[in-house]
């Protein structure tokens, strides 16, 4: 029966939009599974209206609808129910304003992450999401999931510099919010709900941002220890110190198997400082004789792309790892760090993680030893055992794993604040639950 | 049901000391820092989150509104009683809770004064960012309220991108907490959400902040013009160059010369304009930062670049920003002061359009505002005693307002929508987009009773109630 209703949904949405945007064949469709679960129909709306179009069909007739930008990270969330229909944003891929003077630009929802920062580099500005698979990876998804990179220690995430946005509500509501100037307080700041809610409030359209000068150079200083503890200790140093580095990175003793151009098993702090002469010399006085490596140009480059990429490699050369996103409070990324580590161990997998040592969001990756093969309840157990050791406040999200694993836990874990006030917002925004449907927390 | 019921019921809650009903009482609270009035029907005092949460559960029983208030500096009526009702008033909650020097946090109660937290943390090194020019006066739940902002969130971020979890009642009484500590977490980010609410979705009782360090190396910098288009250009260059100031403020002449006559701070009486410019980093790079500065100013015709020479220098200068208002009030009985930002470039262009806002209705205007990220504040002076001139100064207003929309820009930086510019938030957003805005008061506000009648466009006449009858001014007192 499902098959015949998508059809008549085909046809339907093929009214609304153009045959031409509407794909109903199984094999391109099969692509598109997300763990597995296989979309009925997918549409390429080429504007908000049409995008409103489809999704007051979908609301009226309950259809689940499921937002698709680069397809870069659809591993997050637990399984879906079910997929109606894909939207995807492909077609939604114009720059609406660039302005260079101000500091500004406004992007529709489809455009690649990393062409948006191209554009913007060539005013010499600079757009730091830094996501991983930037090339791939589409402005909407990066909002949605609110996906960040190596940047965010200097630029917070998206949620500090994302200034307007536009999308459609869950039952077809068209609205925006913010503006296109770098101050503004008028209306809800709804940059705030659509920025990592995983597609279940909005599709979002539309962004626009608040870039910043591009550094004219920049350095990379390295340090090396035989502990956790000890390169927290110097990252504290270094956040005691008066020097404001771009980026801030603590480098697991595991993760450098993943990275190009470590050659031991020791954790590492890494630096990046912007500046002139006489800024990155300072840098290098005040890092002091910790600092065993100095990094520039394409060297530099490599590392960063390297430490960007990293759940990405470790999922390339092993496809049944685990990789998660860990957010923890500062003071407390030692203990959550040795506590995952021994629930990997606890559960026969290796342990490695790269992250933000100073706001302390790490991506953490789970490689179970290739002994055995893995049982989904060693993905299960060694979540489980974290999430019960960390500090209340902690997060521990997975972000990929083994589909079969999925069934056996949330990768969400318990959310970070009161859960009835966000249901509330999920009603007023999708009163019928037709987005994204099973993958989130409710 | 009703007012009476409401007050009685709130006396056996908080006890008789902590509510006023008394006519000569409440009027102390009809105000805040324009002067547009609501007279409440009791004005309460609690001591903790229960307490509010009791408070909410009365009013939904008895069916009258609720209004927060911290101290009442806002500008743009988000603290008045439109309606009447209960003003809830915090301060008995003003303790700092925490200080968590470790992870740089703050848990503070919505009663504690944004500068009270700075100097709680001073000898650590540490403040917090967000630096209205109420710091003295207004509370910390206040800028929550109203997200706001202050010169030097040019670069620290305003209100909302320092705070990391909170605390509040919702309109039906339950008290919800989201975030914490960590800036990030599972789940919709709530805390970014219902900062700059404005009172409308639920009523904040406990906020954790962030602390940031102190910079070693701060200067300070005025640039002096000739004329105001030259310092303008500055804005628009100094951008253009990749320099971020942690302030960048001007005044226009008129401004400059009222504002030494006030305070002395050093500001010459003779220039059509100036910059004031700060910058926070290291010491390196703000030397080169402040001479790539005094070159683009030269380039633009500065006639002089002053760099304060000390920290008392520095308070003087500063000194004179934060009391401008309070200068322009001085040479006029009235004025009224909106904050529209335009995109930085436009900044030139805007200045020409309130000048001839300024000849077009024969109101004087005086200009003081953040440049650097082209917030206006415009402030156009009357006499509340002309009704006609009253009728004019909302039109001018208005004016320059829709002209900065046109250009791109907004009504509001950082004084918030409230009861001022709700008619003005249709300039802005399409219905849908209040729509969409309105569902998410409603799912939080069932009851109807959080400060109603703010924010969003009201059908009925927005100023029809006597005691909204004039619009948000400021007064000579």
């Amino acid at each position: 029966m499902a098959s015949t209703a998508n059809s008549l949904l085909g046809r339907d949405l093929a009214a609304l939009i153009g045959s031409d945007s509407v794909c109903e064949e199984s094999a391109p469709l099969t692509a598109f599974a997300i763990d597995g679960v296989k979309p009925g129909v997918w549409a390429t709306p080429g504007s908000v209206e049409e995008v409103a179009a489809i999704l007051q069909l979908a609301n009226e007739r309950k259809f689940t609808v499921t937002v698709a930008g680069g397809f870069s990270h659809q591993s997050m969330g637990n399984v879906p129910t079910n997929v109606d229909v894909l939207l995807r944003t492909d077609r939604l891929n114009r720059v609406l304003h660039f302005d260079p003077g101000d500091l500004t630009i406004g992007v529709e929802a489809g455009c690649k992450v990393a062409e948006v920062q191209k554009k913007v580099a060539t005013d010499s500005l600079l757009l730091p999401l830094d996501i991983s698979k930037a090339q791939q990876g589409t402005i909407g998804g990066a909002l949605a999931t609110a996906t960040a990179g190596p940047l965010k220690h200097g630029f917070g995430g998206a949620r500090e510099y994302c200034i307007g946005v536009s999308f459609v509500t869950g039952d077809g509501r068209i609205a925006k919010a913010g503006g296109r100037v770098v101050k503004n307080v008028a209306g809800y700041d709804l940059m705030k709900l659509m920025i990592g809610s995983q597609g279940t409030l909005g599709v979002i359209t539309s962004a626009n941002f608040k870039l910043f000068p591009a550094p004219k150079q920049t350095r990379t200083f390295l340090a090396e220890f035989e502990s956790v503890e000890a390169a927290l200790e110097y990252r504290d140093f270094v956040l005691r110190s008066a020097l404001n580095p771009m980026c801030l990175e603590l480098i697991s003793s595991r993760a450098h198997a993943y990275l190009d151009g470590f050659d031991n098993e020791r954790w590492a702090i890494v630096v990046k400082g912007a500046g002139s002469d006489a800024v990155l010399s300072r840098f290098r006085r005040e890092l002091g004789a910790e600092i065993s490596k100095e990094l520039a140009g394409s060297d530099e480059e490599q590392l960063w792309l390297g430490i960007q990429e990293f759940s990405e490699t470790v999922q390339k050369r092993h496809q049944n790892a685990m990789s998660m996103t860990l957010h923890v409070a500062s003071s407390g990324l030692s203990n959550v760090l040795c506590d995952a580590e021994q629930s990997a161990i606890e559960q026969n997998m290796l342990f490695a993680c790269v992250g933000r040592a100073g706001v302390a969001s790490m991506a953490a990756a789970f490689v179970p030893l290739s002994v055995d093969p893995p049982s989904v309840m060693q993905y299960a157990n060694a979540v489980g055992e974290l999430r019960r050791r960390m500090p209340r406040d902690s997060t521990a999200i997975v972000t990929r794993c083994p589909r079969e694993a999925k069934a056996y836990f949330s990768v969400w874990g318990g959310p970070s604040g009161d859960v009835e006030a966000m249901r509330a917002v999920k009603r007023a925004l999708d009163p019928k639950g037709i987005l994204n449907r099973g993958r989130f927390l409710f | 049901m009703g007012l009476t019921e409401a007050t009685a019921r709130l006396r056996n809650l908080l006890g008789a000391e902590n509510v006023l009903s008394r006519s000569e009482d409440v009027m102390l609270y009809e105000y805040d820092a324009g002067v547009d009035k609501g007279t409440p029907g009791a004005v309460v005092f609690p001591a903790a989150t229960q307490d509010v949460s009791g408070i909410v559960k009365i009013a939904i029983s008895e069916g009258v509104p609720i209004v927060p208030r911290g101290a009442g500096t806002g500008l743009s009526g988000g603290a008045i009683a439109r309606e009447g009702g209960i003003v809830i008033v915090f301060t008995r909650m003003n303790k700092i809770l925490e200080i968590d020097l470790a992870n740089r946090r703050a848990t503070v109660q919505p009663g504690v004064v944004n500068l009270d937290l700075t100097s709680a943390v001073e000898k650590e090194g540490l403040h917090f960012a967000p630096d209205p020019s109420s710091q003295k006066a207004s509370t910390i739940g206040g800028n929550v309220a109203e997200n706001s902002g202050g010169p030097h969130t040019l670069a620290h971020g305003v209100t909302v991108n320092h705070v990391t979890g909170l605390e509040v009642v919702l309109g039906d009484g339950r008290i919800a907490e989201f975030g914490g500590r960590v800036v990030d977490g599972c789940g919709y980010d709530m805390c970014g959400f219902f900062t700059g609410t404005e009172g409308t979705v639920g009523i904040i009782t406990k906020i954790i902040v962030k602390l940031m360090r102190r910079a070693e190396s701060i200067a300070t910098l005025l640039a002096i013009y000739d004329s105001i288009e030259d310092g303008a250009n500055s804005v628009v260059d100094i951008t253009r160059e990749g320099i971020t100031p942690t302030a960048l403020e001007m005044f226009d002449g008129l401004t400059l010369r009222t504002v030494e006559e006030a305070t002395h701070a050093g500001y010459p009486m003779d220039a059509g304009a100036v910059l004031l410019i700060e910058l926070e980093g290291l010491h390196e790079a703000v030397e080169e930062q402040a001479e790539a500065i005094a070159r683009v100013c030269k380039a633009n015709r500065a006639r002089e670049v002053r760099r304060a020479k000390d920290e008392a220098e520095r308070v003087l200068l500063w000194k004179g920003r934060k009391n401008a208002f309070a200068a322009i009030g001085r040479i006029t009985p009235a004025y009224y002061t909106q904050d529209g930002v335009v995109p930085r470039t436009k900044i030139p262009e805007t200045l020409k359009v309130i000048a001839k806002v300024s000849e077009k209705y024969g109101l004087r205007i005086a200009n003081i505002f953040h440049a650097g990220d082209g917030n206006m504040h415009p402030a156009i002076m009357f006499d509340l005693r002309d009704p006609a001139q009253l009728e004019k100064t909302i039109a001018a207003g208005a004016d320059i307002l829709a002209y900065c929309v046109s250009v791109g820009g907004t009504i509001t930086g950082e004084h918030g929508v409230g009861m001022e510019k709700d008619k003005l938030m249709s300039l802005l957003f399409t219905e849908s987009d209040m729509d969409v805005m309105r569902s998410l008061r409603e799912v939080f506000n069932k009851n109807s009773i959080l400060n109603p009648q703010k924010l969003f466009p009201t059908t009925r006449s927005c100023r029809e109630t006597g005691a909204a009858a004039i619009p948000p001014l400021m007064r000579k007192v």
